[in-house]
């Protein structure tokens, strides 16, 4: 029995554009929009050189996908909810979180709303619903599912964006997630990065299935396939599943094609698992060149104007790196805080300990 | 737009409900093969009654009825051949009389005495029998399903002709073993065929609870393998489509997904009670559908079973449940010292003193050793 699953770009590689398709986005939205995948690319650059420098200790890179989480988490509403896989700091930003405030996370600094009890790239923040990072593999699904659950049940008109990739599919959450929500009808978007490699497994080992999308009819659910690399056509899709679960019709699964150009994270090296004709085959599928075209399109691009977004970004990172670096780390008082109300005898007894050891380091140096 | 193939809804059926049959959809038979396999489903209807019966009067201490399901158990045992693997959920007797095991292995399980192979070690219904390759079933809901993709990617690692068929309920559909052992089958192309009971019910969830997805065969196009469905109360409409998933699975075109639609018309075990949860008429609107009797009529009417002989297989298997109850009763319980074998060559220091303590033999010799390796491991 043949089934059609839908794929969406509104701007393709050539920078055609799909006029049916194109959502409707004020120039000012689309600028801010182009501007974060700038900001991101930068911020990217740095990161991988702080970390190959010794600044800081880890880095889970995502250049190559800026589109996806930014276009994607760009449909949302303030009080909707984002759960992350670790590639998403586009969502982040999109989000209302800072530069400093990821850098702060990033270098585990006393400014870190996370007390710098994460891994780097583990960043969240409740102000603006984006839950933190967790590394385990499909964890956030049910996390993100009983999210949009209980904002059905509450009637609060919030829905949450879940975040995984191609590997995530696999596991076991992924499939009691996407069947949960489909029976009970949570109001969320089960977001997929299909980024072709889990690590170092290829898409075409993680699952016989033709695509990913075409998992969501195992659940009853719709699911949908849009071009990764063009954050119009991410928007477009997004927007409809984000509108769709608002009005209670359900959730939405979309794979979004895409691609990790960089390493899976400062420890990973592709090029053992990975040909490097395959990576410049995407490079020229680049996210700021699609957006690039559809702002020429539009009449919207100007030379001078993007050269200085580029500074812009580069200074804004810049003094998010120099900001941390002033931060400093937490104070170590903070690794026996928010447990317990009231500190208990045997931890009281080590914190004088240690606060008498290292009087006694003191003094000695 | 992207074009998938997906499983279709349609229903595989061959005899109808008044036992008529759609002819050219008839897998292909000998009359021994319809006797056996109508005696084979008879037989475990019996067990099925008499074990009821046996709980009821407290002889057994639990039981797992699968009276309504026969016609999928026997049917698709009987696509396999003898050295084929069979990994049960605990509904499938049938099978397992099928393959060969005798009515007093299975009913010895339940009896947990020195007649059960298993040295009364599982909870009643479940049994196994390495004799018969049928792996012994274990009640956390889709276990199975992991353990068979394993078997069947070994054999065609060691490029051995063998398939193995898992059996598992509509409810276990949900649980990650499912989704993991289905897609590890499909990336592997291993020879196994996912055999799925729908029975309605997952103990008091109903099938719409359980998921959103229009049938259970569509959930195949997630993992890129075949999927079928057929009337589970029909044996013919099983044959049909297990066997084709068989020559699937054995020709190396990989896994099938088969959806059996059947009805459990008892509870989910001695301890339910179904009128609490499923609506009332429901039963007997399936009872119309019955397996045995739809068969039976079909053979009745095309004259391969006259009605006389079928009352005489149906008073054969009645007497061989009997005599079976009669010899596992005469058997003596396990006896308390059976608990420390089969785990290691020689038992440890701290089993013999717990062997000896139980026994009532407290050895000296045993607690010094135990005194002077105190703390040690294994504890």
């Amino acid at each position: 029995m043949p089934e059609e699953i839908r794929y969406i770009q509104v701007v393709d590689e050539e920078g055609r554009v799909d006029t049916k398709l194109e959502p409707k986005m004020k120039k000012e939205r689309v600028m801010q929009l182009y501007t974060t995948l700038i900001r991101l690319r930068t911020l990217e650059a740095r990161m991988m050189t702080l970390q190959r420098a010794g600044r800081i200790g880890f880095y889970g890179g995502s250049v190559g996908q800026e589109a996806t989480a930014t276009g994607s988490a760009a449909a949302l509403q303030p009080q909707d909810w984002v759960f992350p896989q670790y590639r998403e700091p586009g969502a982040a930003l999109i989000k209302g979180i800072s530069m400093e405030t990821l850098l702060y996370q990033f270098m585990s600094t006393a400014k870190d709303i996370g007390k710098g009890r994460q891994m780097p790239v583990h960043y969240g923040d409740r102000a603006v619903n984006f839950v933190t990072i967790s590394s385990v593999v499909a964890s956030q699904i049910p996390h993100g599912v009983g999210a949009a659950w209980a904002m059905r049940m509450r009637k609060a008109n919030a829905v949450a964006m879940v975040y995984y990739g191609d590997g995530a599919t696999s596991t076991a959450d992924f499939h009691a997630g996407m069947n949960f929500a489909a029976v009970f009808r949570a109001p969320c978007i089960m977001w997929c990065n299909n980024n072709q490699f889990a690590i170092s497994v290829p898409r075409e080992k993680q699952t016989a299935s033709k695509t990913l999308a075409q998992k969501a009819i195992a659940y009853g659910m719709e699911g949908l396939q849009v071009d990764g690399q063009d954050m119009i056509s991410v928007y477009a899709a997004a927007k409809y599943a984000a509108d769709k679960a608002r009005k209670g019709d359900g959730p939405t699964m979309v794979e979004s094609i895409t691609y990790r150009v960089g390493p899976h994270s400062s420890s990973d090296d592709p090029s053992r698992y990975r040909p490097d004709s395959e990576v410049e085959l995407w490079r020229k599928k680049d996210t700021l060149e699609r957006m690039r075209h559809y702002l020429r399109h539009k009449k919207w691009y100007d030379e001078d104007e993007d050269a200085k977004l580029h500074k812009l970004a580069d200074e804004e990172v810049s003094a998010a790196i120099a900001a941390a670096e002033r931060a400093g780390p937490p104070s170590w008082e903070t690794m026996l805080e928010d447990v317990y109300a009231e500190m208990p005898q045997h931890l009281q007894m080590q914190h004088d300990d240690l606060a008498a050891y290292l009087k006694w380091k003191e003094a000695r140096a | 737009m992207v074009a998938v193939t997906v499983p279709s809804d349609d229903i595989v059926q061959v005899l109808r409900e008044d036992g008529s049959a759609v002819s050219h959809l008839e897998p292909k038979l000998s009359s021994q093969d319809h006797q056996k396999l109508l005696r084979t489903m008879m037989l475990a209807r019996a067990t099925d009654t008499k074990a009821m019966n046996l709980q009821r009067s407290g002889r057994i201490g639990f039981y797992v009825p699968s009276y309504g399901q026969e016609a999928c158990q026997v049917g698709s045992a009987s696509a396999l051949k003898p050295g084929d693997w069979v990994a049960p959920a605990y509904r499938e007797p049938g099978a397992a009389l099928f393959r060969g095991a005798p009515v007093k292995a299975l009913l010895a399980q339940c009896y947990g005495n020195m007649a059960d192979a298993q040295k009364g070690r599982q909870m009643p219904s479940h049994f196994g029998s390495s004799a018969v390759n049928l792996i012994t079933p274990s009640s956390p809901v889709g276990t199975q399903i992991v353990y068979a993709t394993g078997v069947a990617w070994a054999m065609k690692i060691r490029k051995d002709p063998k398939v193995a068929l898992v059996y598992f309920g509509d409810g276990a559909t949900s649980e990650g073993d499912f989704h993991v052992g289905l897609n590890f089958g499909g990336v592997f192309r291993v020879p196994c065929i996912y055999f799925c009971n729908n029975n309605g019910w997952a103990i008091s969830v109903p099938r719409d609870r359980q998921t959103a997805s229009k049938t259970i065969a569509v959930k195949a196009v997630a993992y890129g393998i075949e999927g079928a469905r057929c009337d589970g109360n029909d044996i013919l409409a099983v044959i049909r489509v297990t066997r084709e998933a068989e020559s699937r699975a054995r020709g190396g075109a990989g896994p099938t997904l088969i959806e059996a639609m059947t009805y459990r018309m008892g509870p989910h075990s001695s301890s339910d009670d179904p009128t609490r949860y499923r609506p009332a008429g429901e039963l007997e609107a399936w009872k119309r559908k019955d397996p045995i009797e739809r068969y039976r009529q079909f053979l009745e009417k095309s004259g391969i079973v006259p009605a006389a002989k079928a009352k005489d297989l149906e008073q054969e298997v009645t007497k061989e449940v009997e005599d079976a109850v009669i010899e596992i009763e005469a058997e003596a319980p396990v006896p308390p010292e059976l608990l420390f074998e089969d785990v290691y060559a020689e038992l440890p220091y701290h089993l013999r003193l717990q062997r000896d303590s139980l026994l009532g033999e407290r050895k000296a010799g045993s607690i010094v050793e135990y005194e002077q390796a105190e703390g040690k491991f294994p504890l």
